[in-house]
């Protein structure tokens, strides 16, 4: 499949692939400078439409290009033509779905953040930050230069610290994360919003550094940039067993922080700080999935079934098992929250664990393995989504970020349940629904895993199912059967609703090609489901889920969720030491400070100083003596010119 | 002929100025007929009038008019050391340059001083009779073949000139002579009179070098002390004659530097075009500041341009002059020398700056205005310095010497 790439110049796609990236930021440039200068017209609360008919243009041709273009077509574009290096546009098996399903998920939260920010203070702001990096994302998807690639990667973390900052006022109780005023051992346990965007940059920016170098290292040894052009073996090969290590690690430093594998996790939980709009777009198709996505495409085209390299080796394996690590631990920490958006960003990190060790695995079992792993990105994101819109929907009517709600909510809220339901039963791994069969050829993956001697990813994988089930059960029940009263300001909310209705029912079309084999990788899965393993493990969650949904909370074990919703101190890391770490480099830095200031400012001058006094204290002002010294240099030049002759 | 018509017509001219001080400008006339149409040349009669312009600011003298006349003398004697090729004209010529100035550094507008013109002339005669010694040496032992002999002919003409012209550690003299003496007799020794002893040394070096690379270690030796003490003594200077005395050691450390290019003749002319660029830029800077310090200051548009150039900034002439010495001193293989020249330059960016903003205090008026104004146009004068180039290049014809 990889192997069948064509390139192509063809200039009749410039102009849809220009639209494409810059037609949602276009159209989100009139509601910014409206806001800059007259955000009191009443013309400018309207602006926000235009921005997502942006949004809907982006996705009518990501449609575009997954039917009409052909799989494994490249476009190029030149760009520096002295080093070498173009713009590469790829539309191969990944980044088609990938794009389309960027769009869809973009557009939709797009029509439901009409309503849900129609009432706020920085429309300018949200709307072009949100194009933006809707915009940055299609970028990172259809790139096949990593040097075009990361523009799109540094535009979705620049996007991404303004929307998780957004309310930057931090004058809303609703848009913190953590219980306001707790302190545990006198670190401050609750994250203001602009405390979220600024752990979500500065965490990303750790990992992007080594990235850029590596892309550096990567153009320098194999003198290309394109992922699916260059020869990863022979590059491996010249950088040996460390080097590869390495480089790899190196590389993958951006797909670990954006992604949110340990111990790099803290900002994605504070990013729920942001407006929910954004924690669904980030926890979806975007942000978060530009890491795994960027780990499969790689994995893609190195192809590491393919070869053996021991530093290539170990690194698949260590991801292996960051990603199986990452998402147990997220897990366990969903089972232990109480707030709405906190809940599901554990859930999403945990998945991404999955993601990346489903990807790794690739390394014994094949391109399968990769294929698995991308459609779990797909499942996972339309119900996260999905998921994410009505927690914000439901912070909307609760005024309350904390799970709540009774049987009085479900009723009301019709809609809204079902389609929570839906979502959370789909995602669960509960036959016959969607997540069901991807699930499966993921118990058979690790499965698979167990003939070259690893055991323990299987159960892992299977432990991560139990608990991720009972904590989306645990969602459910809470905010809709059995959780403590709330009362509902029910108005409107019809937009909010459509969207995530929309949204949900692309598991249903999901579900489809899976059972008819419509779609050929994903009808492979079905036969997987019928596997005794898959069936095994989808009773075991089946029954996790309904044991939660009827007690979706344990009063004995409320110790041990303290610790967990405190997820298991991790925030000491970021906001403890870390920042520790960098007082003393700051005071060394300080130090070095205060050395170049001596140096030129006192030293320097001071030497001066002292050299030019003595040389003028030779001017004594009697000739005899500045004859003595005269006749004594010149007598001195003449014998060493004597010597010199001689 | 020419030089005869020229001595007669400035003696004439000198002896009518005793009567009436103006009649010496009539000595212009007996440099002008010596003056080719060599565009260097003309940059220097360019100076020699903004010389004997400057000498208006005295309101006296005890030289009546003669001053004029003595200037005249040594610009004949100037010109005519570029072109001979003659071993007794150069000297004379070295001669010819250095005595006037003996009289020249005690005018002033009260009395002759004598006290500095004592300090001054021991210095000289020093210099003078080294130089001759060394002359005589160098000739005879370059014919001779004689090495040991020439080695010590060559330190004494390079020891001859560094005393001639202030170089250190042989500079005693510059900063006391240059404050005690009056600002415009100073000026003139700090710019005219110093072209003739490096041309001089030039052309008898060049034509008798035998090859001794310890030698050429000597003066780069003596070119770096020179650099360093003129630009450190500036730093902590007060008085602006005294920093301009310092500034001229450090110049005549540039520009005895372009002496290592006798290792590599075949880019001789580099160096000399890059000495000569930089005696012009050395002069017009000190004649422009001497005539602000005789005045009391002058525009800061004026002394700012004036520091600038002996800084070295682009486009003016102190940088190409700069530009050219450092090639040359690259092309020579004296990598590190350039280096430390480029430091030097460094250095010396406080003193001048301090100089210009202390000067550069008043508006431009009168006649010093104008001498001022006048040597801020020639450092523009090579904006483009392919013309001078071009003719130094043509003068490097006339290094050497006939008969030797």
């Amino acid at each position: 499949m990889s192997s069948a790439v064509t390139s192509t110049m063809a200039s009749d796609m410039m102009p849809l692939l220009a639209a494409l990236f810059l037609t949602p930021i276009l159209a989100s440039t009139p509601i910014a400078f409206a806001w800059a200068f007259r955000k009191d017209a009443p013309w400018a609360r309207k602006l926000p439409i235009l921005s997502v008919f942006g949004l809907f243009v982006s996705f009518l041709i990501t449609l575009y290009i997954l039917f009409n273009v052909e799989e494994g077509t490249k476009y190029v574009y030149p760009w520096l033509p002295a080093f070498g290096i173009d713009f590469v546009f790829i539309f191969d098996y990944l980044s088609k779905y990938m794009g389309a399903l960027t769009g869809l998920i973009a557009f939709l939260i797009g029509v439901y953040g009409l309503e849900y920010m129609k009432d706020d203070y920085r429309l300018g702001w949200y709307w072009f930050c949100f194009n933006l990096f809707t915009a940055s994302m299609l970028l990172v998807v259809y790139s096949d230069n990593l040097l075009m690639l990361l523009i799109g990667w540094e535009g979705l973390g620049i996007a991404s610290w303004g929307l998780i900052g957004h309310w930057f006022r931090d004058d809303d109780e609703l848009s913190y994360v953590g219980n306001m005023g707790r302190k545990v051992f006198g670190l401050n346990y609750f994250w203001s919003p602009s405390l979220g965007g600024w752990r979500a940059i500065s965490t990303i920016r750790v990992g992007d550094m080594p990235m850029f170098f590596a892309v550096a290292a990567i153009y320098a040894f194999a003198g290309n940039l394109n992922i699916s052009e260059i020869h990863w073996e022979t590059l491996f090969e010249t950088l040996g067993a460390a080097g590869t290590a390495i480089l790899l690690i190196a590389f993958l430093m951006g797909p670990f922080t954006k992604s949110a594998q340990l111990p790099f996790s803290e900002w994605l939980m504070t990013a729920m700080t942001g407006p929910t709009t954004v924690s669904a777009l980030l926890h979806s198709a975007t942000m978060v999935a530009a890491g795994t996505y960027l780990f499969m495409r790689i994995s893609w085209y190195i192809e590491p079934w393919a070869f053996s390299n021991a530093g290539m080796d170990a690194v698949y394996a260590f991801v292996l098992f960051l990603g199986l690590i990452s998402s147990l631990y997220a897990a366990l920490l969903a089972a232990g929250m109480w707030e709405r958006k906190v809940l599901l960003a554990s859930s999403t990190m945990s998945s991404l664990g999955l993601m990346f060790a489903a990807a790794a695995a690739s390394k014994w079992l094949g391109e399968f393995a990769v294929e698995v792993s991308f459609w779990y990105l797909i499942v996972h994101a339309f119900a996260k989504a999905t998921l994410f819109l009505v927690a914000g929907h439901l912070i909307h009517v609760t005024h309350d970020r904390f799970c709540g709600g009774d049987t009085e909510v479900a009723k009301k809220m019709k809609l809204t349940f079902l389609v929570t339901a839906f979502a959370t039963i789909s995602l669960a791994g509960i036959p016959p629904f969607t997540a069901y069969w991807v699930k499966s050829a993921m118990d058979e993956v690790m499965h698979g895993l167990i003939e070259h001697g690893m055991a323990l990813p299987l159960t892992l994988l299977i432990t991560i199912s139990i608990i991720y089930s009972a904590f989306l059960a645990k969602f459910l029940s809470l905010n809709f059967l059995k959780g403590k009263k709330v009362h509902l300001h029910l108005h409107g909310g019809g937009l909010m609703g459509a969207a995530y209705t929309v949204m949900v029912s692309m598991l249903l079309v999901l579900l489809y090609l899976i059972m008819t084999g419509q779609e050929e990788v994903a009808g492979e899965f079905f036969h997987e489901g019928f596997v005794s393993t898959s069936l095994a493990v989808g009773a075991a969650v089946t029954v996790s889920y309904f044991f939660a949904l009827m007690k979706p909370s344990i009063p004995q074990l409320s110790t041990v969720g303290r610790v967990l919703s405190d997820r298991l101190y991790m925030p000491f890391l970021n906001d403890l030491i870390v920042p520790k770490i960098g007082w003393v480099l700051v005071a060394i830095v300080d130090v070095c400070n205060r050395g170049v200031d001596f140096f030129f400012h006192q030293a320097i001058p001071a030497f001066f100083e002292s050299a030019s006094k003595s040389i003028r204290k030779i001017q004594k002002g009697y000739l005899a003596s500045y004859m003595r010294v005269t006749l004594a240099a010149v007598m001195v030049l003449l014998v060493i010119s004597s010597i010199v002759g001689w | 002929m020419e030089l005869i018509a020229s001595l007669l017509i400035i003696s004439l001219a000198s002896i009518a100025s005793l009567k009436y001080r103006w009649l010496g400008w009539a000595s212009l006339v007996g440099v002008v007929i010596l003056v080719p149409s060599q565009p260097a040349i003309l940059l220097l009669a360019f100076l020699i009038i903004l010389n004997m312009l400057s000498l208006e600011l005295m309101k006296r003298s005890y030289l009546a008019g003669v001053d004029y006349g003595l200037v005249a003398f040594m610009a004949a004697a100037t010109i005519y050391a570029i072109y001979s090729t003659d071993l007794s004209s150069l000297v004379a010529a070295f001669v010819a340059v250095s005595v006037p100035t003996y009289m020249l550094v005690m005018a002033s507008e009260e009395r002759a001083r004598t006290d500095t013109g004592i300090k001054y002339i021991t210095f000289m005669v020093l210099a003078t009779v080294l130089f001759l010694i060394g002359v005589a040496l160098a000739v005879f032992a370059s014919q001779t073949g004689d090495e040991t002999l020439y080695a010590i002919a060559f330190v004494a003409i390079v020891v001859g000139i560094a005393i001639e012209v202030g170089v250190a550690p042989f500079h005693q003299w510059v900063p006391d002579v240059f404050v005690s003496a009056d600002a415009i007799p100073i000026s003139i020794i700090a710019s005219l009179a110093k072209f003739v002893p490096f041309i001089v040394a030039f052309k008898i070096l060049s034509a008798t070098y035998m090859g001794n690379g310890t030698l050429i270690m000597v003066v780069a030796f003596l070119a770096i002390i020179s650099m360093f003490a003129g630009n450190i003594g500036a730093l902590t200077s007060r008085e602006h004659s005294r920093i301009l005395g310092y500034s001229t050691v450090a110049n005549m450390g540039y520009i005895l530097a372009t002496f290592v290019i006798l290792s590599k003749p075949e880019f001789l002319w580099i160096a000399f075009a890059g000495a000569l660029l930089q005696l012009f830029a050395n002069s017009f800077g000190k004649v422009g500041f001497f005539a602000a310090i005789k005045d009391g200051g002058s525009s800061p548009a004026l002394t700012y341009t004036l520091a600038l150039s002996f800084i070295g900034m682009p486009p003016l002439m102190g940088f190409w002059s700069k530009v050219l010495i450092i090639s040359s001193l690259a092309y020579s293989g004296f990598i590190w020398l350039a280096v430390i020249m480029v430091i030097n330059s460094a250095i010396s960016v406080p003193y001048y700056i301090r100089l210009a903003r202390e000067l550069g205090a008043k508006d431009i008026r009168g006649l010093a205005g104008l001498v001022v104004a006048l040597t801020v146009i020639a450092t523009l004068l090579t904006l483009l310095p392919g013309w001078f180039i071009d003719s130094a290049k043509a003068l490097t014809a006339f290094i050497g010497l006939g008969g030797v």
